[in-house]
């Protein structure tokens, strides 16, 4: 009967579309079925052989106990498994949890149908990686595999032997979360995959979000989100001043020098539109894009110097990558930041082309197309690039610079940061230059200038060889695998399957219309996927730990923002308060940004890289800044946020003021901040709390559980 | 036992191991007291601009080699200048000090420059990343000898924080020292025995250690774990029940866990610490200043801490000058000189000046050779570097390390000379002859570490016939 029911429903989400004018495209359903491991005798011990024994069926037991080593090749079998075409052993990670407490990712070989409803996986008793070292034989050990996010069950397997009283983890039961009127049953009903879809693709979900992709579906919003207008709140337009401050110090004129050279409008900009604006898919992936390609406040002196560079991130945020390199290169505030500014023929500067290689495209070793490290006879990495090519392109990058005479913005007695940089054709250097080699290299060669005698010659010459030596890195097979997963884990999750990083890749090398570098196509492809997408995932490794702007930004639209009066907008004055969590928004101390890509978290093998920024010393912070903003809201100042910031929970007291006993206003945070993800224990936890603030005083118990949620690492880490 | 503790440690369980029970294998813990205290350069110091020729023996790059290679562009510092220090390993040599290391304007203390000739500061010269001993052909010819991605900032700050140069290796020498030294030397400590006042930077972490992250001073230790909001009330003390019970919850999710640990252990630490007596020298009040005198505030509660050996790890950013080196590297010299002289004074009015050493690391040195000219003269990515080491304990007034092709431990100052790993294009990369390993080897033998560890602590040990290089006292 529901079964029905939901046919019809979505019959009339189609007319309704077509009365709104949108085109409907349909959301498959995003769950994946979760893979079950299959056991052996008694339903706790994994079914597994030696591969070499193998006859490719499925056996009735399995041996008892393997020796842990590179060579020791066992099969395990997996039932539950909907394979794309394509989809193999790269696509399911098997785990192994000891008794020392660490976790081992063992090697994957292969992926093989056995039967019509059973995978076989073949793999290694051995940690690729190893970096806590490698599993040794200390008996039963838990192994577990995942796949699009989703754990199997968990089983015993004899490592040397067996017992040991290793005990197989029990699932926490899930708290009951707010369940959606029947009538509401149209369109993308899925509430659980709509919530984090806009932790995903914007700053985090409001009402008025999640009620638009309930009815349109995600497909349509994001070919609405590719085509809205953007911004939604104009960019701050600050004069571009001189360089010295002379009538404009933080002493005399504290309010001119904060307006101009310090990043406070873009930050109060950047948070506004965060919180109020239309485009937030934009405005999402221009910030992750300012995470790959760092520049900084700490350097860069204005303003208007670090607003007219984002606006290059924007602008290509849905365009092509290879529109991106080139914008970003000739951008003055790249230029100034890396030093391509300064690179002159006679002292070619190595900094913007090493980091345009190391951070910005290709990185440091030879990938696979799935991003994996591709590892030569030895079983060591490859490098990209050597020293040699280092100074090579150092060459090509020479004799560009600020137009501070001919531009639109050119004025006398500032440095012009708004119009690309310039050729100074005496500055550049016209010696041939060797380009980065790798398997389909093409034009590796730019030849000697010969006929550089005219400033418009040396000029074509230099754009020329700009062009050429942008195609030659854009088109090297590292970049859609290497910008692939660093998009993935700004928006999705720390440490994606391969096979997951291996289909955004390919989306980049071809949009399916022949483009490489589509970066609407793979903004498109990294939140579709099925590893992306799915109501509930409980992969142990699944997921992020929201960097401190994603974790405000996602309250104040939970909770809707005002200011500290609760009267009007916050005018985005947030950023002063992110400092001490270690992420002060366009500062980031390095070009290699906040955190790095391949942080793992101390003492374990979980690669997540925003822990680079939790620790002992700021996690408290982390508390305080939450109870500060939920209970009190953040006093205006008379530095960076003339309003403040608070909260607004109306739409939550009604739950907690029509139920004493707090269930219906746990159920409604369970769904709105935690997808309904909330664990039966941390819902008991909280409630505890709840029930001490005396049910006359509801919004006080709203506030209570706000803040235990946010503050828990089960609501911090956006899975 | 032992192993039980350090996986209990691992797990965040410390807070119940930890202050209940003793270790009855490791012995009672050392009668005396030592720290270790890593002043990271972030960006690479030009080393070339730190420590540069007085003097005019054209046999081992005089002055005037220096000088000719960078005053051209207008790198080079002027003779007159320099802080004078002599050298006897280089037959009492004159050698100089970037000026910043002197009084300095603004300063409130006399700098660095004096501890040398009080021999409380010696140099190690040209150190860097090394598989094993390197020489020019060695580098030539053996690609595979050399570290990996050499002039790589991150790379070459992380083989500098765990002092292996040939793999990717997740725990850095401070920590892996503390692995094998916490159990025996802090048995009953109330904190870890590595704190860092930069984050959980890779010297600071273990393989079953973890640091203690602080924040700088001037916040009070009492205040920089404390959590805000709470007052004793029923409700206050529900919420608290929750906010901590919360952290038990649905530890089977392997990141939520990670991040649960952090927590517990930052409310655990926050309990013990409390505001000990103040230090008593003035500290300039910048970045480094501030963590070093946070630095000598959990020094001087070393007691109440139940610490014998503890491990700090601050860092100043700024180095990679690319361009405008000039003011960039005087102006970080000088914080630096100022916060690592008040703290070194500071531990002298404590009394253990002669039980706590500075040294210094950064990512690489800079090329000799300029990069830019005028007022944007700066120098790009290069290798083995000049380091400083600072304490009561130091055999400081002198240069210590292997010898270079030329005799002395200190590189043949020419571009595509002797120890330039450049051979075209020639810009002056110095190929170390003394190695991260042997550096940092040195600090931990005087800091208590067995000889059974040391090849638990620094893998490549093997690869060099000297891990003591003599400058520090027994």
């Amino acid at each position: 009967m529901k079964f029905a029911f939901r046919k019809w429903s979505s019959f009339t989400v189609i007319l309704l579309l077509s009365a709104f004018g949108a085109v409907a495209q349909n959301d498959p359903n995003p769950d994946s079925p979760t893979p079950w491991l299959l056991s052996d005798g008694d339903a706790t011990r994994v079914l597994a052989v030696n591969s070499r024994g193998w006859n490719g069926g499925v056996p009735n037991s399995g041996r008892l106990t393997f020796k842990p080593s590179t060579s020791t090749s066992i099969t395990i079998f997996v039932s539950n498994l909907e394979l794309l075409p394509g989809e193999g052993s790269n696509s399911v990670r098997v785990y192994l949890t000891q008794r020392s407490g660490k976790t081992f990712e063992l090697q994957t070989d292969r992926l093989i149908q056995a039967t019509k409803s059973v995978y076989a996986i073949q793999l290694r008793l051995f940690d690729p990686a190893g970096y806590r070292g490698q599993p040794v034989a200390d008996g039963d050990s838990l192994i577990y595999l995942t796949w699009r996010g989703l754990a199997s069950n968990q089983l015993r397997i004899g490592l040397g032997s067996t017992g040991g009283g290793i005990r197989i983890p029990s699932v926490p039961a899930l708290a009951a979360s707010q369940v959606e009127p029947p009538t509401e049953y149209v369109g993308y009903f899925h509430s659980g995959d709509r919530v984090r879809f806009l932790e995903q693709a914007a700053f985090g979900p409001s009402t008025a979000l999640d009620l638009r992709l309930r009815r349109i579906g995600l497909r349509t919003w994001l070919a609405e989100q590719f085509d809205m207008p953007y911004p939604t709140f104009a960019y701050p337009d600050r004069a571009q001043m001189p360089t010295a401050t002379t009538n404009c110090t933080a002493t005399t004129n504290p309010n001119c020098f904060r307006e101009h050279y310090t990043m406070m409008p873009l930050q109060k900009w950047f948070f506004t539109e965060a919180m109020y604006g239309n485009a937030q898919l934009r405005h999402r992936i221009a910030w992750a894009l300012g995470q790959i390609w760092v520049t900084s406040g700490v350097t860069i002196q204005q303003s208007s110097h670090a607003i007219a560079y984002h606006k290059v991130l924007s602008r290509n945020a849905f365009g092509n990558y290879r529109e991106l390199m080139y914008d970003v290169t000739l951008n003055p505030a790249m230029g100034f930041y890396l030093d391509m500014a300064r690179s002159t023929r006679t002292n070619p500067n190595e900094n913007y082309p090493r980091e345009i290689l190391q951070l910005f495209s290709i990185g440091l070793y030879m990938l696979n197309p799935d991003g994996t490290v591709q590892l030569d006879n030895n079983g060591d990495p490859i490098p990209t690039y050597s020293q040699e090519n280092i100074n090579e392109l150092s060459k090509v990058f020479t004799g560009w610079t600020f137009c501070n005479f001919t531009c639109p913005n050119s004025a006398q007695g500032i440095v012009n940061y708004k119009d690309p940089m310039i050729l100074i054709p005496t500055n550049h250097d016209t010696t041939a230059k060797t380009l980065l080699n790798y398997p389909g290299a093409q034009n590796t060669v730019i030849p000697a200038c010969t006929n550089c005698t005219t400033d418009e010659a040396t000029k074509a010459y230099a754009e020329a060889s700009l062009n050429q030596t942008l195609d030659n890195i854009f088109k090297h097979p590292n970049v859609g695998p290497f910008i692939g997963k660093l998009l993935i884990q700004h928006l999705v999750t720390s440490d994606p399957s391969p096979a997951y990083v291996g289909r955004v890749a390919a989306v980049f090398n071809n949009n399916g219309a022949g483009t490489r570098g589509d970066l609407k196509a793979v903004v498109r492809a990294i939140l579709l996927d099925p590893e992306a997408r799915g109501n509930l995932k409980t992969a142990p490794r699944y997921g992020k730990l929201r960097e401190p702007v994603q974790l405000i930004s996602n309250l104040t639209r939970i909770f809707p923002a005002k200011d500290y009066n609760g009267e009007g907008p916050s005018d985005g004055g947030l950023a002063s308060h992110l400092v001490p969590l270690g992420q002060d928004p366009f500062n980031s101390p390095t070009v290699f940004n906040y955190f790095s890509p391949d942080y793992v978290v101390a003492g374990t093998t979980v690669l997540a890289p925003e822990f680079e920024i939790l620790n002992t010393g700021n996690a408290v912070k982390r508390t305080n800044l939450l109870h500060t903003l939920i209970f009190e809201g953040l006093t205006a100042n008379a530095t960076d946020s003339f309003r403040g910031t608070s909260l607004d929970y109306s739409e939550f007291v009604p739950a907690a003021e029509s139920d004493p006993t707090g269930n219906q206003l746990l159920d409604l945070l369970n769904t709105r901040m935690m997808h309904g993800a909330m664990a039966q224990a941390h819902k008991e936890k909280i409630l505890a709390a709840v029930l001490a603030v005396p049910a006359t005083n509801p919004i006080q118990r709203v506030k209570t559980a706000a803040y235990l949620v946010a503050a828990s690492s089960q609501y911090q880490i956006q899975r | 036992m032992a192993a039980m503790a350090s996986q209990a440690e691992h797990l965040g369980l410390l807070n119940t191991l930890a202050q209940k029970t003793r270790e009855p294998e490791g012995g009672s813990p050392p009668s005396d007291y030592r720290a270790l205290v890593c002043i990271f350069f972030f960006g690479g110091n030009d080393g070339n601009n730190t420590v540069i020729p007085n003097h005019n023996d054209a046999n081992v790059s005089p002055y005037a080699a220096y000088s000719a290679a960078r005053a051209p562009q207008g790198l080079a510092l002027a003779q007159n200048t320099l802080l004078p220090i002599a050298v006897p390993r280089i037959g009492g040599l004159s050698y100089g000090l970037h000026p910043s290391f002197g009084t300095i304007t603004g300063g409130i203390n006399p700098g660095l420059h004096p501890l040398w000739a009080q021999g409380k500061m010696a140099a190690v010269t040209n150190v860097g990343t090394l598989l094993r001993p390197l020489t020019r052909i060695d580098y030539q010819t053996n690609p595979t000898w050399r570290p990996r991605q050499l002039f790589s900032h991150s790379d070459q700050t992380n083989q500098h924080q765990n002092a292996r140069a040939d793999v990717v290796m997740l725990s850095g020498w401070g920590g892996r020292i503390s692995d094998r030294m916490t159990i025996s030397a802090n048995p009953d400590r109330l904190v870890p025995t590595v704190n860092s006042l930069n984050g959980a930077r890779l010297f600071t972490v273990g393989e079953t250690t973890q640091p203690l992250s602080l924040g700088p001073a001037p916040a009070p230790l009492s205040s920089i774990l404390a959590l805000t909001g709470y007052n004793g009330t029923a409700v206050s003390n529900a919420r608290l029940a929750a906010l901590e019970g919360q952290l038990d919850v649905e530890q089977t999710h392997d990141i939520v866990r990670a991040s649960n640990e952090i927590h517990r252990e930052a409310i655990r630490i926050s309990r013990s610490l409390n505001d000990g007596a103040e230090v008593t020298v003035a500290f300039p009040n910048t970045g480094i200043g501030n963590q070093l005198k946070q630095v000598a505030r959990m020094i001087k509660a070393r007691s109440a801490l139940h610490l014998t050996r503890q491990i700090f790890f601050c860092s100043l950013d700024g180095f990679d000058t690319h361009t405008g080196q000039l003011v960039g590297q005087a102006s970080l010299l000088g914080q630096f000189s100022q916060a690592s002289r008040a703290f070194f004074d500071e531990m002298t009015a404590q009394g253990i000046a002669d039980k706590v050493t500075q040294f210094t690391m950064t990512d690489f040195n800079r090329t000799f050779n300029p990069g830019g000219s005028g007022a944007n003269v700066g120098s790009d990515h290069a290798w083995g570097n000049h380091q400083l080491v600072i304490g009561g304990s130091v055999l400081g007034g002198d240069f210590y390390g292997i010898n270079t092709s030329n005799g002395t431990p200190f590189p043949t100052l020419v571009n595509n000379g002797p120890d330039d790993a450049d051979s075209s294009n020639a810009r002056g990369r110095w190929i170390p002859t003394t190695s991260v390993e042997q550096y940092a080897g040195t600090m931990a033998k005087w800091f208590g570490l067995e000889p059974a560890d040391i090849s638990y602590v620094f893998p490549n040990s093997d690869n060099f016939s000297v891990m003591d290089l003599g400058f520090m006292a027994p």
